[in-house]
């Protein structure tokens, strides 16, 4: 095979951004939608409904701490293998969730089997769009990324409409159909040879080589702060509207206000990280404090006007930081070792998502936004290094 | 008839067909309600003979002589025939044998239909109380009681304080014979009505219908919120025909409740003839309460027919983007080095190129110096 200088920017690049696009709205969207079936295993199971998302968290939780086998395992056999057992394994665990009879049952199946195809998908694939991009590698990524948000619009009524139509164990089997069109994606994904790739060696290497880089370290740490303060406003946002006083109508609605501004983020951002020309990480840095400032300013506004201004805003700057976020990494470390970088900077990040949202729930109304505020800032002064 | 119910609850409620300012009610009312003694009787009647003459006095003495133990419950509704006036909210505080009465005057929109849904349970002493504020004079006001159609001859009181017109009509609520629609009529220019509808509690099915497969288990559950049925029935309707569903029909069909307020209907193995309506009685000493779930069974086919239909379409995906790339890999092979020779001589021709055109200009340039 002939081994490109370059990345070729463009051409089947752009499926390959297709092919990510659909991915993350089928791992994530998925994810995000679920808890429209939580209802459901509440009542069919009789379980409290603490119990019942432990599914999400487990299948989470499998796909980040995952990552790292699947970037091992696309640095040895390219991402197009891995992408579509990782379908397969998705749409398996979904497939025998449908003859649950125990809550058990479903953790194993979603969050263990499922989780494990998810993880197998997910990195591989962003880390395969990291090297078919250079000039434009931050509009790709913000595109692809896009399909999170559109599809969490999407799949929630969708999965309403099957719950109604099929009951859960009927749409769990469609949703299991559903999943299985990753295998599809993952045969986009061609493999693609680039001249760095003999030189940084196989994975073993390349994962030693990586955790002796600093940068790549400051990087990780950095990443991971961000990530713990992420969650923590979608998570609390409804419950601090409803204490001002919201009726739920309205602070539903403003969630979907800050869906779409985070798509929009994530384009705006995607499109001016290629534009400006010098080192991604100061843009990275900026998003992030801009994040952090406006997440510490929430406890201040009571005014309706403020608190969706200051919502759409967050929208805009988070989903600003995401393709931005990824973009940085490939200028780190090189597109030889992007998929093992990926994939440890993946799993050291979901320490920081699992543990923000219990931590934030301790404090009160105020000192939730200030935490979330502090781990943006420290994580956006660390990248700065 | 009143006397032998003394031991039932006493429901107290008011429909007041005014705005005025009742401040002189306190007096009235615990006239009205107090227990028997004759001592009262001679202001009463003093008080009384001021107002439209009253019917059926005895009858309310007789009734009153025999509470006890009351759990009372008071509502009231005001309307007018004239325009509302200001702070037209108050608290009275009545008292009937050392048991208070506090009764809320809330106020509604003048000229809507006064109306009153009463919840009732058990047994108890009603009490409804129409108030109405004529513009003319009060004598002039025919004041009726009716059931229903059926217009009601005794067990009501007509008074009157100051501009405003009471009437007052008490029932025993045994059975369900009581219960209905009873209607309180002004007669002045225009008639006026207040309407208190005596109800049993309603049951809660369910309103999106019950999706299952065949051969699973499902509990149909029937719910009724502050309230404790005597027993609840199942029945299974097919068009308009309700059959009853007895619990003795091997192990299909299980009832059971986990608290007196609901009941819980669980069928086990389940075909696509259990699909259909069901409905749950519930039965109180005052009536019955029903309420209906809907269930739909169907049967794995569907959803996996819907399955196959969409791997089908993934596999075809797949196959239709690995077939293009070997095409496209096929074209460029054959031509890829046909592609490298093509390039070598590019380069040989442009290096040619190169040297063939810096002649012209060379010579170019000479020209012109020259």
């Amino acid at each position: 095979m002939a081994y490109r200088a370059e990345p070729p920017d463009g051409g089947w690049g752009w499926m390959v951004v297709l092919s990510a696009f659909f991915q993350s709205a089928l791992v994530f969207g998925v994810l995000r939608s679920f808890g429209v079936f939580f209802v459901e295993f509440v009542a069919a199971f009789e379980e409290p409904a603490a119990r019942v998302s432990w599914i999400a968290s487990i299948g989470i939780a499998v796909q980040q701490f995952g990552s790292p086998v699947g970037s091992v395992l696309s640095t040895k056999f390219g991402p197009r293998p891995v992408v579509m057992t990782g379908g397969i394994l998705a749409a398996l665990g979904m497939l025998l969730a449908s003859f649950a009879t125990s809550l058990t049952h479903l953790y194993l199946s979603i969050g263990l089997l499922s989780g494990s195809g998810w993880a197998l998908t997910f990195t591989p694939t962003l880390a395969c769009l990291s090297r078919y991009f250079s000039r434009r590698r931050s509009l790709a990524t913000g595109l692809a990324l896009t399909g999170v948000g559109l599809s969490s619009f999407a799949f929630a009524p969708l999965f309403q409409w099957l719950l109604n139509h099929y009951a859960w164990r009927g749409a769990l089997l469609l949703v299991s159909a559903l999943s299985l069109h990753l295998v599809a994606c993952g045969a986009l994904l061609r493999p693609l040879s680039l001249a760095e790739d003999p030189v940084v060696g196989g994975p073993g290497a390349q994962i030693t080589s990586l955790l002796c880089h600093g940068p790549f370290l400051r990087y990780t740490i950095a990443i991971t702060l961000i990530n713990t303060g992420y969650f923590i406003p979608y998570v609390h946002l409804v419950a601090h509207l409803r204490d001002l006083g919201w009726d739920p109508l309205p602070a539903a609605f403003l969630l979907s206000v800050a869906a779409i501004s985070d798509l929009v983020g994530r384009v705006a951002s995607g499109w001016l990280g290629d534009a400006v020309p010098g080192p991604v990480a100061r843009l990275l840095m900026l998003w992030t404090t801009l994040t952090g400032v406006i997440l510490a300013l929430y406890p201040v506004a009571e005014v309706p006007t403020g608190l969706v201004a200051l919502t759409v805003a967050y929208g805009f700057t988070s989903g600003a930081l995401t393709p931005v976020a990824f973009s940085v990494l490939p200028e780190l470390v090189g597109t030889g070792k992007i998929y093992c970088g990926l994939g440890l900077v993946q799993m050291v990040e979901s320490i920081g998502g699992l543990l923000g949202a219990p931590l934030s729930g301790k404090g009160n109304r105020i000192s939730r936004w200030a935490m979330a505020a502090v781990f943006y800032h420290a994580g956006g002064g660390g990248e700065g290094n | 008839m009143m006397t032998e119910y003394s031991n039932l609850s006493l429901e107290s409620h008011n429909l007041s067909v005014t705005a005025a300012p009742i401040t002189s009610l306190p007096v009235e009312e615990e006239m009205m309600t107090k227990a028997a003694p004759i001592t009262s009787l001679p202001v009463q009647e003093e008080m009384k003979t001021k107002a439209v003459p009253i019917i059926s006095l005895p009858v309310q003495e007789e009734m009153t002589t025999k509470y006890s133990n009351l759990t009372l419950e008071s509502h009231s509704i005001s309307m007018t025939a004239m325009p509302m006036k200001e702070n037209n909210k108050g608290n009275q505080i009545c008292v009937d044998r050392g048991i208070m009465l506090q009764r809320n005057v809330t106020l509604e929109r003048p000229n809507m239909p006064a109306e009153k849904n009463i919840t009732l349970e058990r047994p108890s002493n009603v009490e409804l109380t129409c108030q109405f504020t004529p513009s003319g004079n009060l004598n002039a006001v025919n004041v009726t009681w009716k059931k229903g159609d059926k217009l009601l001859e005794d067990n009501y009181l007509v008074n009157a304080t100051g501009s405003i017109l009471y009437t007052q009509y008490r029932v025993a609520v045994i059975n369900s014979k009581q219960m209905g629609s009873y209607s309180c009529f002004f007669g002045e220019k225009k008639q006026q009505r207040g309407t208190f509808n005596l109800k049993v509690p309603e049951i809660n099915g369910k309103n999106k219908p019950l999706i299952t497969y065949v051969g699973d288990t499902v509990v149909l559950i029937c719910k009724c919120q502050d309230c404790l049925p005597l027993n609840w029935t199942w029945y299974s309707g097919n068009g308009s025909v309700q059959v009853p569903i007895g619990v003795p029909v091997n192990d299909k069909y299980v009832i059971s409740g986990k608290h007196a307020n609901e009941t819980r209907l669980k069928i086990t193995q389940l075909s696509e003839d259990d699909q259909g309506t069901y409905w749950c009685h519930a039965i109180f000493e005052l009536g019955e309460s029903e309420g209906h779930v809907e269930l739909v069974v169907l049967s794995y086919l569907v959803p996996l027919k819907a399955f196959c239909a969409i791997a089908a379409e993934v596999v075809l995906l797949v196959a239709i983007i690995l077939l293009f790339e070997m095409y496209t890999q096929k074209k460029k092979k054959p031509s890829d080095d046909g592609k490298e020779i093509e390039q070598g001589e590019q380069l040989k021709l442009d290096d040619s190129n190169g040297i063939e055109n810096s002649g012209p200009r060379h010579r170019k340039n000479e020209s012109v110096g020259q």
